[in-house]
């Protein structure tokens, strides 16, 4: 066939009706003229009408012909099925509506999680080769990112010529001053190259240069597009102005682009410029990205770096010895091990959603099939072929997929809208959620895989079903199907059912454990907040440490105020590692993490005293070094030192202050219960408690207990501060309940998005089985009629039922649990303190779906109980 | 009495000839509508040989093909009707077709007569 003609033949399939009416006039004309010629060879009027069409031959089969012959048969004939089977649909409203709704439950949950998982996992990152940007670590032992040294940073941008370009970070936070309070930014001091290794442009202005990072530079700083907008109001002469950070003019020289940057929560950027004092080989504090050059893998970027150290032994600290140094893909940072886990298991738990949801409307089109044997019995004595029946019956099918595609994917976009405020937050930065293409052909995909789960089979059976009937003659349809073929797929879909259930079950009781943890503090009454110590007010330990003092002592008077104390880090916060301390006698260092407070940390927060004193006001710069361990390191400590109890002891610590390594010595005078830090995963680390005001630090947490509200308690320590340096905002504020609840937050949402797929999954399969359940009632009406006429008790009937519907729940409910096993490895890391094979989870939800499978058979039970045998037998006779 | 039957043309046109035959005839005869290029072919094969209606498919094919073109006109009953008329390509069509023909013909012709 010509390409020509074959166009024609497609354009022909939507000019159908205007080719139909052409050919009717022509078919009209020509009898006419027939008619005349026979007329004038001597026919009579009727006689002449009748030659003309029997000269023309059968008008309808022609017409057939024509149109085979001009449209593309098979097009034509999906068309005129679908419209067909749009028509069929219409007729039964609420068989479609029931249908669709099922597959669009099933359809939109799918497109709505790989949403997620696409913006995710497969979306790349908005910065150009992203392949190529790369982090390096230092790895103390495998698995272990650590930060790194001025001189190390400074080998490997001097030496890696495997890289493009090299940057070292370090994250802090800045007073931007507007007029009124000063405003705490989040605030990123970087090395010149730092936008090179992105490859990004700025929106505005330049990034930074060669000359900026020379010491003694002009102060300069880029601008987040949201701090632009925000606080110079998106202004294009904004390149013209200085900003007031840390009470220092900056010349503001660029912006960044909108996008990726903006959901950085940076603020500034400032040049990140070495002093003499930060060049060290000890001092672990800088975060490095870098570009590989191209076509240089991260294997051999690795390998180069590990070789540069390896030849300058000599530099290397000792107990850096057993160190390596990795370079990981920024994908891999940015997507942690337990968002990728959870995906992972709501990709599956929604998978088995929709197979279910298939198994359902499979059910559904299959009974649909049985009332239609007629139907299909009468088109095949006439003639249709047994493929075309089967056609018209999936192509039937396929409609009410594509229109279950549809509403599944409203119903997905409306999830990820109303979602995505809440996945903020949990999601990496980098991650746009939205529905682009690759949602629209997922989607399309998993409704072409619903055609031929759901709707294949049925077809193919009815059509069986039809040509039974059709070689049986049409007098009686066939006897009552067996409905093995529904039975099983309820027990099916009753067996993934357990499987959800099972795994929501699990990540509740999973749930509940996390947030039934003792967090090792109060959470009542507790207000924190974060502040900032600007580096050019506060240069040195003395000036930080005299504001500590300050600032403590000022709150220990403040009204409003119970109690008050400062920190690093907050409760049930991560706590930085690092820190080293020497046991007398032992040459093996231990690694602590190291926590400084003042004012009355354990005091307020209730954390238990177990031996010696706690860390008080008392403890001033210039007195005695002291430290205070949790119970884990004075364990450590015990086991190790070979002493009977750490309290007395003298240690000597080696940490940083101030861009300076110290090394003290310093006495324990104390041992407390251990307070939990962050994932609650992994078991309490060893901690070491120094007084704030001896290893003074800028980056400070306060925490404030309050008998007033929190907001009076705000309002009393702005005043203290304003009292102690006006120059320094407050951030961050937020109550201890809600620190809780950020750290234990991200377990709950497994537990969430599985309870919700396995609630809709038990919904689905108790609808199949009250559905298979009834239509055997109604199919045995006859059976039962005579049973009871034969004097069978109605109760027997019931029983039998419900044994019905028992069984088919036991068998599924037995591959369910089968099915829990193999999903059990799965789910495991995302579980906390219960086993992923927890019995007593297993039994409650075999009990659950036995349960929903007796209610399921209670109405069809009531209806065979209340047959009428006297009417069933007269009607069938 | 399936209704296909009747759509088969009865003493049956050799196959494949029925598109030489409407081509030619428009050749000959110039422009017709269908009802002439019916009555052209019945005049030359035999009223036997052809359901007149069997033409229309066939013409809707070659109309397809870019071999005839149309145009509407009137009939001698004062009717609107398609005029069907040779298209260049469709010229060479039918030289190609009849080219076609003649040596199908001597092939089995010669096969016909060959002797051992």
């Amino acid at each position: 066939m010509t390409p020509r003609r074959l166009l024609r033949r497609l354009l022909a399939l939507f000019d159908a009706r205007r080719l139909d009416d052409e050919l009717d006039a022509e078919i009209a004309a020509h009898l006419e003229l027939a008619e005349r010629d026979a007329r004038a060879a001597g026919l009579s009027p009727v006689e002449a009408r009748r030659e003309a069409r029997r000269r023309f031959g059968g008008v309808e089969a022609m017409k057939d012909e024509h149109r085979d012959t001009r449209g593309v048969r098979w097009l034509d004939t999906v068309a005129r099925d679908a419209r067909y089977g749009a028509g069929a649909l219409r007729r039964e409203p609420t068989f479609a509506a029931i249908v669709i709704g099922v597959l669009a439950l099933g359809i939109g949950a799918n497109a709505a999680t790989f949403t997620l998982f696409s913006a995710v996992l497969l979306k790349p990152m908005p910065f150009d080769d992203p392949d190529r940007i790369v982090q390096v670590w230092e790895a103390p032992r495998p698995g272990v990112s650590n930060a790194t040294t001025t001189l190390d940073f400074l080998d490997w941008q001097r030496l890696g010529t495997a890289f493009e370009a090299v940057a070292a970070e370090d994250s802090g936070a800045m007073a931007l001053e507007t007029g009124g309070d000063p405003v705490r930014l989040a605030a990123k001091r970087v090395t010149v190259d730092y936008f090179r290794v992105f490859a990004t442009r700025p929106a505005l202005g330049r990034f930074f240069g060669e000359p900026d990072g020379r010491p003694g530079a002009d102060p300069v700083v880029i601008l987040s597009h949201a701090t632009w907008r925000t606080f110079f109001g998106a202004s294009p002469g904004v390149l013209r102005e200085r900003a007031l950070l840390d009470g220092r003019p900056h010349q503001i020289i660029g912006v960044l682009p909108a996008g990726v940057f903006e959901q950085d929560e940076t603020a500034v950027y400032t040049p990140l410029v070495f002093t003499p004092e930060q060049s060290s080989r000890e001092i672990h504090w800088l975060t490095v990205s870098a570009r590989l050059g191209p076509g240089v893998t991260r294997e051999r970027a690795r390998d180069q770096l590990r070789a540069i150290r390896a030849a300058q032994p000599e530099v290397t600290p000792v107990f850096k010895r057993e160190w390596t140094i990795e370079v990981e893909p920024l994908s891999q940072l940015l997507v942690d091990d337990t968002l990728r886990r959870t995906l992972i298991v709501a990709c599956g738990a929604v998978l088995l959603v929709l197979l279910i949801a298939c198994a359902n409307v499979a059910n559904l089109l299959l009974a649909r099939g049985a009332t239609r044997t007629k139907e299909l019995a009468i088109r095949i004595a006439i003639g249709a072929g047994r493929g075309r029946v089967v056609a018209q019956l999936v192509i039937e099918g396929a409609v009410l997929c594509l229109l279950g595609g549809a509403a599944g994917l409203l119903l997905a976009w409306w999830i990820v809208t109303a979602a995505t405020p809440a996945l903020r937050g949990l999601l990496p930065p980098s991650a746009v959620v939205s529905l682009d293409w690759r949602v629209l052909l997922f989607t399309l995909a998993v409704t072409f895989a619903t055609v031929l789960l759901s709707a294949l089979f049925p077809a193919w059976h009815a059509s069986v079903r039809g040509m039974t009937a059709a070689a049986a003659g049409l007098g009686r349809g066939p006897s009552a199907p067996r409905a093995y073929l529904r039975k099983a797929i309820v027990a099916a879909e009753v067996a993934m059912s357990v499987v959800l259930l099972c795994g929501a079950l699990l990540l509740a009781q999973s749930l509940g454990n996390l947030l039934r943890i003792d967090p090792g503090v109060r959470l009542d009454g507790l207000v924190t907040m974060s502040l900032d110590l600007p580096a050019r007010t506060y240069p040195s330990r003395e000036r930080a440490a005299q504001f500590t003092e300050a600032l403590a002592d000022g709150l220990a008077s403040a009204p409003g105020v119970s109690r008050a104390s400062l920190t690093t880090f907050l409760p049930m916060r991560w706590v930085a590692n690092g820190e080293v301390l020497w046991l007398p006698g032992v040459e093996r260092p231990v690694r602590v993490r190291f926590k400084r407070v003042a004012g009355d940390y354990f005091d307020t927060l209730d954390i238990p005293l177990i031996a010696g004193r706690g860390i008080t006001r008392g403890d001033r710069a210039g007195g005695p070094p002291i430290a205070v361990v949790n119970q884990t390191l004075a364990a450590q400590i015990v086991t190790a030192a070979r002493v009977p109890r750490p309290v007395g002891l003298t240690v000597r610590l080696q940490y940083v202050t101030f861009g300076q390594a110290v090394e003290t010595f310093a006495e324990i005078v104390g041992v407390i219960q251990s307070e939990r830090t962050g994932n609650p995963r992994v078991p309490d680390p060893p901690v070491l408690y120094v007084p704030l005001t001896q290893a003074p630090d800028p980056r400070l947490k306060l925490i404030v207990r309050s008998d007033a509200s929190p907001a009076a308690a705000l309002g009393a320590v702005r005043g203290v501060l304003r009292a102690v340096d006006p120059g320094i905002p407050v951030a961050d504020v937020m109550t201890m309940r809600e620190v809780h609840d950020r750290t234990y937050r991200g377990a709950s949402r497994p537990a969430w998005t599985f309870g919700m797929f396995a609630a809709i999954a038990i919904l689905l399969s108790t609808l199949g089985l009250y559905g298979v359940l009834s239509q055997s009632v109604a199919q045995q009406r006859r059976e039962l009629a005579v049973r009871l006429a034969l004097g069978a008790a109605p109760a027997d009937l019931v029983r039998r039922t419900v044994a019905g519907a028992l069984r088919l729940v036991g068998i599924g409910a037995i591959a369910g649990l089968g099915g829990a096993l193999a999903f059990a490895p799965v789910l495991r890391g995302l579980l906390y303190g219960v086993s992923a094979l927890d019995p007593r989870v297993l039994a409650a939800a075999v009990a659950g779906i036995v349960t929903t499978g007796l209610a399921a058979a209670a109405f069809p039970a009531r209806r065979a109980a209340r047959v009428e045998p006297a009417l069933v037998l007269r009607d069938d006779a | 009495m399936s209704k296909r039957d009747m759509s088969e043309p009865k003493a049956e046109l050799p196959h494949g000839t029925l598109d030489l035959l409407i081509l030619q005839t428009l050749q000959t005869l110039g422009s017709l509508h269908g009802y002439g290029i019916a009555r052209r072919i019945e005049q030359l094969a035999g009223t036997e040989r052809l359901s007149q209606g069997a033409i229309y498919p066939a013409l809707i094919r070659l109309e397809q093909q870019g071999w005839i073109g149309t145009e509407w006109g009137m009939s001698e009953t004062n009717r609107r009707v398609k005029i069907y008329a040779l298209t260049k390509a469709g010229v060479a069509q039918l030289q190609l077709e009849v080219q076609r023909w003649r040596q199908a013909t001597a092939l089995v012709a010669r096969f016909v007569e060959a002797k051992s």
